[in-house]
């Protein structure tokens, strides 16, 4: 790190995340982040009682749905159609149905199935209304939505920043030159890049093995997706960058490029990297 | 499609196995021939059924492999994933040993040929001037969090 410049960390939503500054972050301004980080848990959390998660497992009606619902929702909407369905923010039940349910019996227990068909959901904000139960998961996309959120704050005050939600990272200012680690082996790194925007990885390995067991499986199926190890998404925003990082795993770059503009590199599981000509990053090749 | 999730080795007790039939059939791969490499006390039992003693909150420590055979949009594809839990249910380590060989990984790579494919070469981060590494490992509390809430699940 810089000896230069604050650093404040705290932990939200799960994770470690760090703000680098040139000057410190403000009381008031850490206030506000910590007010949000724990609103947006509160909110989205799939493991905190009272969430609007709850209500939509509980049953099929008309939900409000955070304030902030709206990007996600149109995020996790453009994905799934562009991956044919795949990558879907009802996948949560399709763990639960492969034994891990609620109480967590790991008995066999039958096939898997298939994801509610999330565009059988009606979006009418702030209501979703919905046809049958399920369980809502935004994690392919929530750490980098909140990561956003905080850089809007932290915006107000100071030009130049880092928001590191723990490798999900956001950068203002002139470029930092980050680390790709490498999936299969965190001290190692497969190449740098030199960031501003924003930069979400997505892998299966030993931190993502949890998240990936969320977002990896394929809706359609309920079936795990392999065939890809790990993606780095380079966009604007971190929203985007994180959600494409997930979406990577079941659509081409190309078909997604159709609506989104990033820049990507992906190992696949005989650990090829693939990516964008024009990657702003050097690879170690 | 078939995943297996098999405590191999443990702590105090005979290892469990577990079996999660997913879907489309497929055999079940022995994984006991990993044991060698797991931490923990050496000539644990092979497996037996799931021990009764529910309830008594701990997790059981051990080191689990999870073998999942998969389908991805070009085919079946499979990977092996080797975790070890302490008795607090905290993951330790996890391996991912991907299966390189399957003829299909191939094929899905022309998915992506319109960019560029390299071999690349990991360089110690530690070697490197950088500020920040954007990867997926440092996500502490909330991988812990999800295995508690899945494999820590299977605490006797």
């Amino acid at each position: 790190m810089p000896a230069a410049g604050a650093q404040w960390r705290f932990d939200g939503i799960g994770t470690e995340w760090q703000v680098d500054t040139a000057e410190p972050l403000g009381g008031e301004m850490r206030a506000q982040i910590t007010a949000l980080v724990e609103r947006y848990d509160g909110d989205w959390s799939r493991f905190r009682p009272g969430t609007v998660v709850d209500a939509l497992r509980a049953g099929p009606g008309r939900h409000r749905m955070p304030a902030d619902a709206g990007p996600l929702i149109d995020v996790y909407d453009r994905l799934y159609r562009l991956t044919d369905g795949a990558m879907s923010a009802a996948v949560g039940d399709g763990l639960e149905r492969l034994g891990y349910d609620a109480h967590y019996s790991l008995v066999p227990s039958g096939p898997a199935r298939p994801a509610p068909i999330w565009d059988e959901n009606r979006w009418d904000p702030p209501f979703l209304t919905t046809k049958e139960p399920f369980v809502l998961d935004v994690g392919a996309a929530g750490k980098g939505y909140l990561a956003d959120q905080i850089a809007d704050i932290v915006a107000r005050d100071h030009a130049e920043f880092t928001i590191d939600g723990s490798g999900d990272l956001v950068r203002k200012g002139p470029a930092v030159t980050v680390a790709l680690e490498h999936p299969l082996d965190p001290s190692l790194a497969i190449g740098t890049t030199e960031l501003t925007g924003a930069l979400c990885a997505s892998a299966i390995n030993r931190r993502a093995w949890g998240e990936g067991l969320h977002h990896l499986l394929d809706a359609r199926t309920g079936i795990p997706v392999h065939g890809v190890l790990a993606t780095w998404v380079w966009a604007s925003d971190a929203r985007t960058a994180d959600a494409l990082a997930t979406a990577l795993f079941f659509a081409p770059a190309e078909r997604l490029r159709s609506e989104f503009d990033f820049r990507y590199a992906l190992m696949t599981d005989d650990q090829r990297v693939h990516h964008d000509a024009d990657l702003p990053a050097e690879l170690f090749t | 499609m078939k995943i297996t999730i098999r405590r191999i080795l443990a702590a105090s007790a005979a290892a469990a196995a577990l079996l999660i039939a997913a879907a489309c059939g497929g055999g079940s791969s022995d994984t006991a021939s990993t044991a060698t490499q797991a931490a923990g006390p050496t000539g644990a039992s092979a497996t037996t059924a799931a021990s009764a003693a529910a309830g008594d909150g701990h997790y059981k420590a051990g080191t689990y492999d999870v073998e999942g055979h998969y389908t991805n949009p070009a085919g079946p594809a499979k990977v092996d994933v080797q975790l070890t839990i302490d008795s607090a249910g905290t993951v330790e380590s996890v391996k991912v040993t991907p299966e390189p060989t399957n003829p299909n990984s191939r094929q899905f790579q022309t998915q992506f040929a319109g960019g560029i494919s390299s071999v690349v070469v990991g360089k110690k981060i530690d070697s490197l001037s950088v500020s920040k590494v954007a990867g997926s490992s440092l996500t502490g509390g909330g991988f812990n969090d999800a295995v508690k809430q899945i494999i820590g699940k299977a605490k006797a």
